[in-house]
């Protein structure tokens, strides 16, 4: 008796389900479209995946007040599908998969740093869908790869922005360079930067070139050999929490030259953990949040007022490049609900895409995958802040 | 094991214990058959059936994946699950336990490989079939795999060998770089390498060489390690290996040629299902027999009091030398199946992260039993997978269940346990009728 109500109880519920589910489907509704975001919410770089999802939900949320993203006409209800990569390679490729096997999403953003953006690049390309990594510097993210593309510069441009930004601005010869050897992203772009200031100034211009290994803290002997050297600027492409270390200790060793850096400083904890000791200093970057004007202003305003501070370059690039997203859909001109055919359609356009005038500049894209843009010279100004300096354009 | 589980069966009363009687009996053989009827099932009548209780896909990972991201769907996963799965399974294992029983004992008059191969089969069938589903079915399958390699090969060392070894990311490093600098600079063109040396359609052929040597790379490294550390015992083991992981780390942060930091990607794909699942049967098949040798007797000796081994023969320094490399060698070769698998490796992979996650399976599952280790491998995968929604409660939630497992469980869930493939494949009902 009791066997049997186990396995018939089931069966009544399915039957429910089944009556429940079979009236409302028969409404024809404009096709769904589906945009994945792949971000480090948890590990090493939460803050990173914050940005990433916040900017996403901002860009939702203006979607869903104009009642749909339009294409052709129609207007097409827009989900994200948020996942969670644990900034871990190997996840970063399940989440790839599930979203492109499981949810069938037409584009995906992300995943945001190099060692997971490569791999799930790989698999974007497989399925044939196009994925765009707004902060991904790595080269072979997108090399042979026609379905991925990113939203911001490469270390090959910035490298030579910040010779020649130095050369123009300062007229200086010899340069030393401190990065993290470890680390991907600041030894790309020391070396980068070393080649591109040989080429200006000759072999051995470069009169310092210094490594450490990530979670350094003491950087006086490498700081002492760089002054001795006779070095009249110092390079540092490194992340804000080591930026702060190295500024302070090089004042305190009687540096007294400038000290430039890159895009990865760009987050609003380098100036509060570093205080005084980096006002006054440049770096490359994205964009400018003090000072910024028309669209770049108004996103900044608007971040700030929901999230209480203000977005960083990966909030800003996640934001751009689900702006191209939207219009390489609308350039595509018809959602077709059919997934293969739709995702083969927005790469097209996206690879097409000119001119997007975006937060952190002006972007043209080509087949390569890699957009085309200026990067901006920010100067740390005497409150803290960062103020736009000078645009460099390739 | 199975009368303790018969005769508990006895004794329990209430619907648990008569369910559980009504499924005794049945062999694995009966049970794998189930889930190959049930899978089948499901490859020709899920969509279908799908559809028909509306629900957007098949269920993925036995609706492990929607329960937390589409909570609304849960009823139709359930049903879904009961309708392919529960039932069809119970039912066929049921109804054919006679015959799978006879089956079973007629497979066992052969030489131990044949039935061993024929439930071999049988469960990649299934698993073939399940898998065909859905790429991400595939992917998940593939790095559990990996997953279960790893662990049971953590478990020779830290379970059977009692020693605390903090360097299995670095073994797995060395694999997965050995591999694969075997496999890009044979046979594929790549930026780092050039041209291939060899002709690509060798390549699949020579894979598993290509397993073998990032396998002994691993082995060296443990052999170096061994040399200084097996002189120490305890936390000393544990400081000496947690020092060879960053070793490994930083020595291929700074080797250029497989390119430093930003690591080597361009592996070809010769990681495909089948080639995993073989490697993970050798693995699990190789390791079993050696701890239960005479050489896995003696290294549960050495765990249990060093000095009286060594006064009853036991040459206990190289039983441990023998173990640590043979740990480290399937270390390895996991660690190159996961860069084929991912096609891509970089230098911080192999981090504290790894190994915390790797200790995590081997103590959840259960030490020195290789039931455990497959058992905490595919639960732990599985719950991360299925906890991804949550972002940072996951890392809440599953430390606290390791925490459970350690208080009311101390050596993890299935542990001390021998896992006798004879045993496992017998036929069941003549006990049944004796009880």
């Amino acid at each position: 008796m009791r066997k049997g109500l186990v396995f018939v109880a089931p069966l009544l519920i399915a039957l429910g389900i089944i009556g429940l589910m079979a009236s409302p489907c028969a409404l024809a509704k404009a096709e769904v479209i589906k945009i994945g975001i792949n971000a480090p919410m948890t590990g090493d770089i939460p803050k990173v995946g914050e940005g990433s999802k916040y900017a996403a939900r901002m860009w939702l949320n203006d979607i869903e007040a104009n009642g749909g993203l339009e294409v052709g006409g129609v207007k097409h209800p827009v989900e994200l599908v948020i996942e969670d990569n644990e900034s871990k390679a190997e996840s970063a490729v399940k989440v790839n998969t599930k979203m492109i096997t499981e949810d069938e999403v037409l584009v995906i953003v992300g995943p945001q740093s190099s060692k997971q953006a490569v791999p799930a690049g790989g698999v974007a390309n497989n399925y044939e869908t196009p994925m765009i990594s707004p902060w991904s510097t790595n080269p072979d993210t997108t090399k042979d790869r026609p379905f991925v593309f990113r939203g911001c510069f490469l270390d090959p441009f910035q490298g030579p922005v910040v010779a020649n930004f130095i050369t123009n601005e300062f007229g200086y010869t010899k340069a030393a360079v401190l990065y993290d050897v470890a680390s991907d992203y600041p030894k790309g772009l020391a070396e980068f930067f070393k080649q591109a200031w040989e080429k200006l100034h000759g072999k051995g211009s470069v009169v310092a070139y210094e490594s450490f290994t990530t979670k350094d803290a003491d950087f006086s002997s490498q700081l002492s050999k760089i002054i001795r050297s006779g070095a009249e600027v110092l390079f540092t492409p490194q992340y804000y929490n080591e930026v702060a270390l190295i500024v302070q200790q090089a004042k305190e060793l009687g540096w007294q030259n400038p000290i430039v850096g890159s895009d990865s400083w760009g987050s609003a904890e380098t100036v509060e953990l570093c205080g005084e000791a980096c006002y006054g200093l440049f770096f490359s970057t994205h964009y400018a949040a003090a000072g910024a004007t028309g669209k770049t202003k108004a996103f900044i305003e608007r971040y700030k007022e929901k999230y209480g501070y203000v977005p960083d370059d990966v909030a800003a690039l996640t934001w751009d490049s689900l702006g191209i997203v939207e219009t390489a859909i609308q350039k595509c001109g018809k959602i077709t609900g059919k997934v293969e055919k739709d995702r083969n359609c927005i790469r097209d356009a996206m690879a097409k895409v000119e001119q997007y005038d975006g937060i952190t500049g002006q972007m043209t894209f080509t087949e390569e995958g890699d957009p085309i843009k200026c990067a901006v010279i920010v100067k740390i100004s005497d409150q803290g802040e960062y103020e736009f300096y000078k645009s460099v354009c390739p | 094991m199975v009368e303790m589980n018969d005769a508990h069966a006895m004794k329990t009363k209430g619907a648990r214990g008569r369910l559980r009687r009504f499924f005794s009996g049945i062999p694995v053989l009966g049970w794998l058959l189930g889930a190959l009827v049930a899978v089948v099932l499901e490859h020709y009548l899920g969509d279908p059936l799908v559809d028909r209780i509306g629900l957007d896909k098949i269920p993925v990972l036995f609706g492990a994946v929607i329960i937390l991201k589409k909570p609304l769907m849960i009823p139709g996963a359930a049903v879904f699950l009961l309708l392919i799965y529960v039932i069809p399974i119970a039912v066929v294992a049921r109804a054919g336990k006679t015959l799978s029983n006879r089956l079973a004992g007629a497979l066992m008059r052969f030489p131990i490989a044949v039935p061993a191969l024929v439930h071999l089969g049988l469960l990649y069938g299934a698993i073939h079939i399940w898998s065909d589903v859905s790429a991400y079915r595939v992917l998940t399958l593939k790095l559990t795999f990996v997953a279960i390699m790893l662990t049971l090969s953590l478990n020779v060392i830290n379970g059977y060998m009692g020693e605390f070894s903090c360097s299995h990311p670095g073994f797995m490093a060395l694999g997965a770089y050995g591999a694969s600098v075997f496999t890009v600079l044979l046979f594929s063109s790549d930026r780092l390498f050039g041209d291939p040396l060899l002709p690509e359609a060798l390549g699949p052929f020579l894979f598993p060489a290509g397993l073998i040597f990032g396998g002994l790379i691993a082995s060296l490294g443990a052999l170096v390690i061994a040399i200084p550390s097996f002189r120490t015992r305890g936390d000393y083991l544990a400081i000496i290996s947690l020092a060879f992981l960053f070793i490994v780390k930083s020595m291929i942060e700074n080797l250029e040629f497989v390119g430093g930091p930003r690591g080597l990607s361009g592996q070809p794909n010769y990681a495909n299902l089948p080639t995993v699942f073989i490697w993970t049967v050798l693995c699990v098949w190789i390791i079993n027999n050696f701890v239960r040798s005479t050489l896995g007797k003696a290294l549960n000796a050495v765990r249990d009091d060093e000095v009286a081994a060594d006064a009853m023969t036991v040459n206990t320094r190289r039983t441990k030398m023998v173990a640590f490399m043979f740990a480290a060698f399937w270390a390895g070769v996991a660690g190159g199946i996961y860069a084929h698998v991912l096609r891509y490796v970089n230098p911080g992979t192999f981090g504290i992260q790894k190994l915390a996650e790797v200790l995590a399976m081997v103590y959840f599952g259960g030490l020195n039993s290789v039931y455990g280790s497959i058992t905490g491998a595919v639960s732990l995968s599985l719950l991360s997978e299925a906890l991804r929604p949550l972002e940072i409660f996951k890392w809440i939630i599953i430390p606290l269940l390791l925490i459970l497992v350690m208080i009311y469980r101390p050596t993890g869930l299935i542990a001390f346990r021998e896992f006798d493939v004879r045993k496992v494949m017998q036929p069941k009902s003549n006990r049944d009728d004796e009880v």
